[in-house]
C-alpha cells in the first residue's frame, strides 16, 4: 500500500498520447457571492404583487415631493417685461406684475392678462394650477362643488380643490407614517437589544415599566395633551410647543414603541446564545461591537417584516386623529380631515367617496408590499409538516 | 496525612518538560481554580480546584468524560463563564505574571484573541452568518491593532492561504454558508490565530467534523504550532486517540478536579489512576482478540450537586479502600513529571494496580491467530 501511493503523484510512466487526452481538472468556479439580505431581496422582487406595488408607491412617494411643481397655484415662471421671474424660489408681490392687489399674485387670472395684452409676456403655470390651501370661491354654486372637468374630485366645503389635497396629503401621510416607524423602532430596538442582552434585573424590570407605559390609554393622553398644547398665535413664543407635525411623530412614537421591544428582545436572547456570539467574545470583541454588529443585523427580521404594516398603522392612525380633530394643525391638507368632511356631508359622495379611495388603495398597496415582505424572510420555504 | 487533604501545596512546580523547551515560568499557570455554578438544584461544582501548568510550545492535552469540567476550566482561563449562573469563586490563572481573574473587562478584552485564543467545536455555528469570511477575519485584526483596512486585509488574505483555504480573495467575499465545516474550522483556526497568540485553547475542535476531516485540521493546528515558535496549545478532548497524536503531556480530568497529569508516552505506557487505567481499557484496539468485550468504566458520572466528599472516582473505583469515601487524596508528583491523585500513591513511581490488557501488553507484534 505504502508503494502505490506516489505513483498517483507521478504520472511520468503514463504515455504520451493518454496524458494528452487526460483533460486537465476544470479550474473551480466559485459560487456567486450573495448575502442572505440579497438572497431575500432577490425573493421578493420575485413576487410581482408586493414588488410593483412597492414600486408604485416608492414612485408615488418621490413624485410627490415634486407636488409644488406639479399642482400649485404658483407660477413655475413669469416672463414679464423682458425679465424671467421665478415665483417658487423668490416670492413676488402682486405689484411686481402689474396686478392691482397687495400680497400674492394671482397667478391664474395673471396668465389670462398677459395673453389679453398680447405683449410678449407670459406666465407658465403647473399642470394642476390649483394650490392644496387655496379657495376656489369664483366657481359656480357653494362650496362643496361637484366634480368637473377642472376639478375631477371636486372641491372641498372651503371650496378647495379635493385632488390637490389628497395628492399632498398622500405625503404628508406617508412621511409622518415614515418618520413614526423609524423614531418608534430606534426607540424599541434599543430598549430591546438592552432588555435581551442585558437580561437579569435589567429584562424583569424594564418588562414591568414597559407594561405599565403600554397599559397608558393612547387616545386620551393625546386628547390631554392637545388640549394643553393649543396654537398660540404670537411670534417668536413658545414654536416648539405649537401643534406639529413633529410633535405629534414625538407623540405616536412615544406610544408606539413597545411592540416591537418584546420580539427585539427575543431576538436578542435567543441570538446571543448562539455560538458566533461566543466565538466573536472569545476573539475580543467589545460590547457595543456585539450588541449591535454582531448580534443586531441577525435580530432584524421582525423590524423588516413588521414595518409595512406599521406604516398602515400608523397611515390609520393619522387619519383617525385628524378626523377627530386631534391631529395636524389646520389649514395641513390631511386625510383624515377630508373623511371627517365627508362624514358631515353624506350626501356630497366626492368627499365620501375619494379621500376613502385613495386611503383603501394606499393601505391595501403597503398591505402587499408587507405580505411579499414577510414571504421573502419567510425561512421555512417549504414545511414539511403539511 | 494532614498534608494529603490539602491538595497541591500553592506554587508547586507542575512544569517537567523541561527537556529542550525554554527555560522559566510556564506560560500559563492555572492553581486552586473552583468555578461553580449556582444553579436552582445547588450548586454545580464544575471545576474544583484545578492546578494546572503549560509550558511554553507545548500541547497540552485536557481530557475526561462528559461533565468533567474540561470545557469550564477552558473557558474559565478566558473568563467567558457565563455569569450569572456561573462564577470563578477562587484561585488564579497567572498569564505571564498577570493574574487574569483580577483583570478588568477592558483588560481580559485586550487578551482574548489576541494573546490567547479559542476554537470552538461548532464550526458550522462559530461564524456570524450575516457577515463575510473576509469581514470577521479581519473585525479580529482592527479589534487589537490599530491598523489600516488594506493593512488587515491583507492580513487576513495571508492568513487565509496559510490556513489552506484555497483562492483567499475570492472566498474573503463569501457567506459562512458557502463553506463547508472542514473549511469553517480552517478559518476559525486562521482568525484565532491571525494575531500569533501565545497560547491557543482548542476546545474539541474535530468533534463535529467528518473523520476525513478531523485528522486535517489537527494536523493544520499542530503545523501552524510549529509556525509560531513558542506558541503552545491547550487540546481539550475526550478522544484518546487524538491525544496520543498530538499532545505533549496530558491531564485527566474527572469531577472537577485533575486526576492524573504526565508526558504522552508515560500516561500511555504506565497510567497510574484507576480512572485512567479505565479510560484506556475502554478504547477498542485494532489487535486484540477478536471476540473479546469491550471494557468499561462500571456506573455513570457522579451527579455534579452531589459529589462525593472523598475521591471523586470512589463510587466506580474497583479498588476504592478504607480512606477514599471520606479523604480527598491530593495530587502528588510520584515519578518525575509524573503526577497523581489517588490515595494508593505515593507507590514509588510504578502504577499500583494492574494496567488494562492490551496496555500492559504494550506495542509490540501481535498475534497472528488475534488477526481478524
Amino acid at each position: 500500500m505504502g508503494n502505490a501511493e506516489p505513483a498517483l503523484d507521478n504520472l511520468d510512466h503514463v504515455p504520451a498520447d493518454l496524458a494528452a487526452s487526460m483533460t486537465p481538472p476544470p479550474t473551480t468556479t466559485l459560487p456567486p457571492t450573495e448575502s442572505l439580505f440579497g438572497k431575500r431581496l432577490r425573493k421578493f422582487q420575485r413576487l410581482k404583487r408586493g414588488y410593483y406595488s412597492f414600486l408604485v408607491v416608492v414612485v408615488a412617494y418621490v413624485v410627490s415631493f415634486f407636488l409644488p411643481l406639479i399642482a400649485n397655484n404658483i407660477a413655475l415662471v413669469v416672463h414679464y417685461n423682458g425679465g424671467y421671474y421665478f415665483p417658487l424660489v423668490r416670492y413676488h408681490s402682486a405689484g411686481a406684475f402689474g396686478q392691482a392687489a397687495f400680497g400674492d399674485p394671482d397667478y391664474r387670472a395673471l396668465t389670462q392678462q398677459f395673453a389679453a395684452a398680447g405683449n410678449g409676456n407670459w406666465v407658465l403655470m403647473p399642470p394642476i394650477p390649483y394650490g392644496p390651501d387655496e379657495s376656489l370661491l369664483d366657481l359656480p354654486g357653494t362650496p362643496p362643488n361637484p366634480p368637473s372637468f377642472a376639478h375631477p374630485f371636486g372641491t372641498d366645503d372651503r371650496g378647495r380643490d379635493v385632488l390637490v389635497r389628497l395628492a399632498y396629503g398622500f405625503n404628508i401621510s406617508l412621511t409622518f407614517a415614515l418618520l413614526v416607524a423609524l423614531v418608534g423602532n430606534l426607540l424599541g430596538i434599543s430598549v430591546g437589544a438592552t432588555l435581551g442582552y442585558f437580561g437579569g434585573r435589567i429584562d424583569i424590570f424594564g418588562q414591568r415599566g414597559i407594561e405599565i407605559w403600554s397599559s397608558l390609554p393612547f387616545l386620551y393622553v393625546v386628547i390631554i395633551i392637545s388640549s394643553v398644547i393649543v396654537p398660540i398665535y404670537s411670534p417668536g413664543r413658545y414654536q416648539l410647543l405649537q401643534p406639529s407635525l413633529w410633535l405629534l411623530v414625538v407623540i405616536l412614537a412615544a406610544f408606539d414603541w413597545m411592540g416591537i421591544t418584546y420580539y427585539i428582545r427575543g431576538e436578542f436572547y435567543r441570538e446571543k446564545a448562539k455560538d458566533y456570539v461566543g466565538a466573536a467574545i472569545a476573539t475580543g470583541v467589545s460590547e457595543p461591537g456585539i450588541m449591535f454588529r454582531h448580534i443586531l443585523p441577525n435580530a432584524l427580521t421582525p423590524v423588516v417584516s413588521f414595518a409595512p404594516f406599521e406604516i398602515v398603522a400608523n397611515i390609520s392612525a393619522l387619519v383617525a386623529l385628524d378626523f377627530l380633530g386631534f391631529g395636524l394643525p389646520a389649514p395641513t391638507p390631511s386625510w383624515g380631515e377630508l373623511i371627517g368632511q365627508g362624514m358631515e356631508n353624506l350626501t356630497k359622495w366626492w368627499l365620501v367617496f375619494y379621500p376613502l379611495g385613495v386611503l383603501f388603495l394606499t393601505l391595501l398597496l403597503v398591505v402587499f408590499i408587507g405580505e411579499a415582505i414577510r414571504e421573502a424572510f419567510d425561512p421555512k420555504e417549504f414545511s414539511r409538516l403539511r | 496525612m494532614t498534608d494529603r487533604t490539602q491538595g497541591a501545596p500553592q506554587g508547586a512546580p507542575l512544569h517537567h518538560v523541561s527537556e529542550g523547551g525554554p527555560q522559566g515560568p510556564p506560560l500559563l499557570q492555572v492553581r486552586g481554580l473552583r468555578t461553580y455554578f449556582y444553579t436552582e438544584s445547588g450548586i454545580a461544582k464544575a471545576v474544583d480546584g484545578v492546578d494546572l501548568d503549560i509550558a511554553h510550545g507545548e500541547v497540552l492535552g485536557l481530557v475526561g468524560e462528559s461533565g468533567s469540567g474540561k470545557s469550564v476550566t477552558a473557558l474559565s482561563i478566558l473568563r467567558l463563564i457565563p455569569d450569572p449562573p456561573g462564577r470563578i469563586v477562587e484561585g488564579e490563572i497567572l498569564y505571564k505574571g498577570r493574574d487574569l481573574i483580577k483583570l478588568s473587562w477592558e483588560e481580559i478584552r485586550e487578551i482574548r484573541g489576541n494573546e490567547i485564543s479559542m476554537v470552538f467545536q461548532e464550526p458550522m455555528t462559530s461564524l456570524n452568518p450575516v457577515f463575510t469570511i473576509g469581514m470577521q477575519v479581519m473585525e479580529v485584526i482592527q479589534a487589537h491593532e490599530d491598523v489600516s483596512r488594506h493593512e488587515a486585509y491583507r492580513r487576513a488574505v495571508e492568513i487565509l492561504k496559510e490556513v489552506g483555504i484555497p483562492d483567499p480573495e475570492q472566498r474573503m467575499k463569501q457567506y459562512p454558508h458557502h463553506f463547508s465545516g472542514g473549511q469553517r474550522q480552517r478559518v476559525m483556526i486562521a482568525i484565532a490565530l491571525v494575531l500569533n497568540p501565545s497560547l491557543l485553547i482548542a476546545d474539541e475542535p474535530t468533534t463535529a467534523l467528518d473523520v476525513t476531516i478531523q485528522a486535517q485540521i489537527l494536523d493544520l493546528m499542530l503545523e501552524m504550532k510549529q509556525r509560531r515558535a513558542g506558541a503552545s496549545i491547550l487540546l481539550i478532548t475526550h478522544n484518546l486517540a487524538v491525544v496520543a497524536e498530538t499532545c505533549d503531556r496530558v491531564a485527566v480530568m474527572y469531577g472537577g478536579k485533575i486526576q492524573e497529569i504526565a508526558s504522552i508516552d508515560v500516561l500511555f505506557q504506565s497510567p497510574f489512576h484507576p480512572y485512567t487505567h479505565g479510560l484506556l481499557g475502554s478504547i477498542p484496539s485494532v489487535d486484540g482478540p477478536k471476540a473479546k468485550r469491550l471494557t468499561v468504566i462500571p456506573g455513570s458520572v457522579p451527579d455534579i450537586y452531589r459529589l462525593p466528599v472523598g475521591c471523586k472516582f470512589v463510587t466506580r473505583c474497583p479498588y476504592a479502600f478504607e480512606p477514599c469515601p471520606d479523604i480527598e487524596p491530593p495530587l502528588i508528583e510520584d515519578a518525575p513529571g509524573h503526577w497523581v491523585r489517588c490515595h494508593l500513591y505515593p507507590n514509588g513511581g510504578k502504577p499500583a494496580v494492574p494496567p488494562p490488557d492490551h496496555v500492559k501488553r504494550g506495542p509490540g507484534p501481535v498475534d497472528p491467530a488475534d488477526r481478524p
